[in-house]
């Protein structure tokens, strides 16, 4: 079965570049279908630790969490929350579909049933299902070049998704911007009606653990300025792969590694 | 014919607060039947209480008092209602009669109580107010009658059921003398005419003459019994 | 006795015409009587309208007169517990239910709907359509698009208020994810073909409805079903017909229940109603009670006299009781006639249209009541009524008639 809603997130905390193949030339008959995975599959990688500062903002009030991640393949991935004091060992663990999260204070681990996931994840801006969906963009979606745009040396080319007929996925419409090295500017999400409903943005791309890779993710819901949350990459490393202990359920209550 | 009424040694005091007030001291009286008798005194004197003792509408306090054979002490609340009920009628200074019912119907209702046919009740009913000259009046209510008429519907009342013997207080003291005159006249026939026994209570002279026996009563004690030939007739 | 009738002519006709002796006041009892009567037999319906109400919205909600599930279900409507091959149980049970009984098979599995903006939690309801209806509130309730198609594998029916909360309409898609029978979340687009009103926010909000087939095939059920929905011709039945399918499926895995059974509260408010009802019309007494007591003390006290002439005739005291009783029998008949036919006009007046309380349907809705209320008249409740006004009235008054019949007849004739 397919589900998915965004993978964004997912690519940005879960998953790692692989290296990404040499698409597209700037040829005349780009292909957006290709250009989209080629996109995605740039941040796909064998395996990544990295440590990411999220940063919740809100009009009233702001709250920053360190955490620390590993990440295996599109599938497998586990975050442990490494500051604030009062938020040490809260962690989720994602294998497949499906997602655990792990609360130090009950000692407790707790699968996500479906009511779950689509409620926000540490209250920040993204969703479980943001985390837990992914390929859905690949699948689900017919997509088409609406432009390109020059910033420097790099293309950027607009893209427009939508969704297959029947596709379970909530959206009516994404929109992305890709660059020529592969790196996604941008992914906007729309409603039915093609309303913005929220809009994810990469900024200070950068050279990291060997890889072009944006150091901050931005998710802003449409229309609220002062209410978005921020992704910061502090460390990234790729690596030919993790061993299996990393993702389990043990290692989600006792750390990763 | 014998003794109706018989009292022995009848006392009866009544409470006023903290006071005991003596109101009958050892009375003994006997009452033939068919007698017209006058109870006299003045008010206070105990001719009232002694009235209420015969009719066993109060119980006295020591004595005996026996009506028609039956002593009352022996007698539950329900036996002396019947006895009431049958053998003794009753006239009121105040003539008491039901508002809510016509002249006919008080009459009736006393039968009614003894659980006389309806027909029957009609008919007696009708015949006794005849009796007392009220034929005209038969369905007006009380309030729609004389004081004089309202008294006759009363002795109607008390004589319809054939009682042995009527009681009556004061019947004359609300009506002028002409009135009260045509009362006892009426009292003596249905003396004379169906041998009731009457006993009434009075301080009226007038009213005195009338009697066959005088029976006074002074201080709760019979002071006089005088016993007249019957003159009056 | 002789002339028993004509005697009771006679009393019935004195107390008729002394309860006119004094017509205020009398006025003043058949007043309390009377209003407090149509009180009782007023909020009597009215509540017993709410109760059925409640009953008839929750049967209709989809809760039918029984129910059949795998014997853990109930407990644990879990996906797992469902039950196999219902088609052989179904044909076991069949003999069991009376005459124009209906029944359907349905999927009822907790799911979650989305859309780009909403997300919430909701019982998925898999139905077949043409069974369904002839079962359930839903064959008649929808007042916007089409009802489901059987085949229509794609097609959705949601509640007006989930509509509303999802700002969503006729022809856009919803999102429904739940755990499949191998514990896999599993997530399917529906189109929304139809949206339904009914009598609760609540119920329009947490049931959604799709084909049984689709539902099956969403959730890898093959051919099982959560549950078998009963529907009888009376609701009389449910508790007998429930007990004869127990025995007949006793020794299966499944577990039938009459809706007492599946509805505790609604069965616990059914009888806390019923004592409800009847301390109301205790309560209402007791105010109208005092009122009758203190009338008919004042009546009695005046005419003591007139008492105390009649026990000198000969009146046994005992038909003194009787007399007062009676007086205060006609009063109580005059006003229970008139408070009970202002009681039976109001509820007649009221259950024309029904009392809208959709104004306040949130609250409304939390006490699971319906929307419009109609007042509902049950012989019982009005003869309880009536009973109670009756004999607590006689009752009340037994202590003046005493009173007037304990009297010696010299006491009563100066009491003044």
């Amino acid at each position: 079965m397919k589900h998915g809603r965004i993978l964004g997130m997912i690519c940005l905390i879960f998953t790692v570049l692989a290296a990404p193949t040499s698409l597209f030339a700037a040829s005349a008959a780009i292909d957006p279908a290709a250009l989209v995975a080629a996109g995605f599959d740039h941040y796909r990688g064998t395996a990544s630790i990295s440590r990411v500062e999220m940063r919740i903002q809100r009009p009233t009030w702001q709250r920053t969490m360190r955490m620390q991640a590993w990440t295996r393949g599109t599938s497998e991935s586990l975050i442990r929350i490494t500051a604030p004091a009062k938020d040490v060992g809260n962690g989720t663990l994602k294998r497949g579909k499906e997602m655990w999260t792990y609360n130090p204070k009950v000692n407790r681990v707790l699968k996500l049933p479906p009511a779950l996931m689509s409620q926000s994840w540490m209250g920040s801006d993204f969703s479980n299902n943001d985390l837990a969906k992914s390929d859905s963009i690949l699948n689900d979606y017919v997509h088409t070049l609406t432009g390109t745009e020059n910033q420097g040396e790099h293309t950027i080319y607009r893209i427009e998704s939508t969704p297959k007929a029947d596709a379970p996925v909530v959206w009516g419409l994404q929109r992305l911007r890709i660059r020529d090295d592969h790196v996604i500017l941008s992914q906007e999400f729309f409603d039915e009606e093609l309303v913005s409903v929220k809009k994810m943005t990469a900024h200070e791309i950068q050279l990291m653990g060997g890889r072009i890779f944006p150091k901050v993710w931005k998710m802003r819901e449409t229309g609220k300025t002062e209410q978005y949350t921020q992704l910061t990459y502090l460390e990234l490393t790729f690596q030919d792969t993790l061993p299996d202990r990393t993702f389990t359920r043990n290692a989600l209550i006792h750390g990763g590694r | 014919m014998g003794t109706i009424v018989e009292c022995n040694g009848v006392s009866k005091s009544y409470r006023q607060g903290k006071l005991v007030v003596p109101a009958l001291a050892e009375i003994d009286l006997c009452v033939e039947a068919g007698g017209f008798m006058a109870l006299a005194g003045p008010s206070g004197s105990g001719k009232t209480t002694l009235l209420n003792l015969i009719g066993g509408l109060d119980d006295a306090d020591s004595g005996t008092i026996r009506v028609d054979g039956r002593e009352y002490a022996r007698q539950s609340k329900a036996q002396l209602a019947d006895l009431r009920l049958h053998r003794i009628g009753f006239v009121f200074q105040a003539y008491n009669l039901i508002p809510v019912l016509s002249a006919l119907e008080n009459v009736e209702y006393v039968m009614l109580l003894q659980g006389v046919a309806a027909r029957e009740r009609r008919r007696r009913a009708r015949e006794v107010l005849a009796v007392v000259g009220l034929e005209g009046m038969a369905h007006r209510r009380p309030a729609e009658l004389s004081g004089g008429q309202q008294q006759r519907v009363a002795v109607a009342r008390a004589i319809v059921s054939n009682p042995s013997i009527v009681l009556a207080d004061e019947p004359t003291a609300n009506l002028d003398s002409k009135t009260g005159e045509g009362l006892l006249h009426l009292m003596q026939r249905m003396n004379s005419d169906r041998g009731v026994t009457f006993i009434f209570s009075t301080h009226d002279e007038m009213v005195m003459a009338y009697a066959r026996r005088i029976v006074q009563i002074r201080d709760g004690r019979i002071a006089d019994d005088l016993h007249k030939a019957s003159e009056h007739r | 006795m002789i002339g028993n009738l004509d005697v009771v002519t006679m009393e019935l006709q004195l107390a008729w015409r002394n309860i006119w002796r004094n017509p205020r006041r009398t006025a003043v009892i058949l007043t309390a009587v009377i209003i407090g009567v149509w009180s009782m037999v007023g909020l009597g319906a009215l509540m017993r309208g709410i109760l059925i109400g409640m009953i008839q919205n929750n049967i209709d909600t989809l809760t039918g007169h029984i129910q059949i599930h795998q014997q853990a279900y109930p407990d644990d409507p879990a996906i797992e517990h469902s039950i196999s091959d219902p088609e052989t149980w179904m044909s076991a049970a069949r003999d069991a239910l009376p005459a124009g009984s209906r029944w359907s098979q349905r999927i009822r599995i907790g799911a979650v709907v989305s859309n780009a903006r909403h997300t919430r939690g909701a019982i998925l309801m898999g139905i077949d359509p043409a069974a369904e209806a002839r079962l359930s509130f839903i064959g008649t309730a929808v007042t916007e698009g089409a009802y489901l198609a059987d085949g229509d594998t794609g097609g959705i029916l949601i509640g007006r208020a989930l509509a509303q909360q999802f700002d969503t309409r006729l022809g856009r898609k919803l999102i429904l994810t739940a755990q499949d029978s191998d514990g896999e979340i599993v997530s399917r687009a529906f189109r929304i073909r139809g949206i339904y009103q009914a009598e609760m926010a609540d119920t329009e909000k947490g049931f959604l409805f799709v084909n049984r087939q689709s539902a099956q095939q969403l959730l890898k059920l093959g051919n099982r079903i959560s549950e078998i929905a009963i529907r009888l011709p009376a609701h009389e039945m449910a508790v007998p017909v429930a007990n004869d399918l127990k025995a007949r499926l006793a020794g299966s895995p499944l577990r039938v229940r009459a809706w007492p059974e599946i509805l505790p509260l609604l069965k616990a408010y059914v009888e806390m109603f019923d004592t409800f009802i009847l301390i109301w019309f205790i309560v209402v007494f007791v105010a109208m009670g005092f009122g009758i007591l203190n009338t008919t003390l004042m009546a009695v006290f005046e005419r003591m006299r007139e008492f105390g002439v009649l026990k000198a005739l000969g009146m046994r005291p005992g038909r003194i009781v009787r007399g007062v009783l009676l007086e205060t029998l006609l009063m109580l008949v005059l006003g229970i006639g008139a408070g009970n036919l202002l009681g039976l006009a109001t509820c007649w007046g009221l259950s024309i249209t029904g009392i809208d309380l959709s104004a306040m349907a949130e609250g409304v809705a939390y006490a699971g009541m319906a929307r419009i209320i109609t007042p509902v008249v049950w012989i019982r409740d009005l003869l309880r009524a009536n009973l109670v006004v009756l004999l607590l009235g006689l009752l009340v008054c037994l202590y003046p008639a005493i009173k007037a019949a304990r009297m010696t007849p010299v006491a009563a004739m100066r009491h003044h």
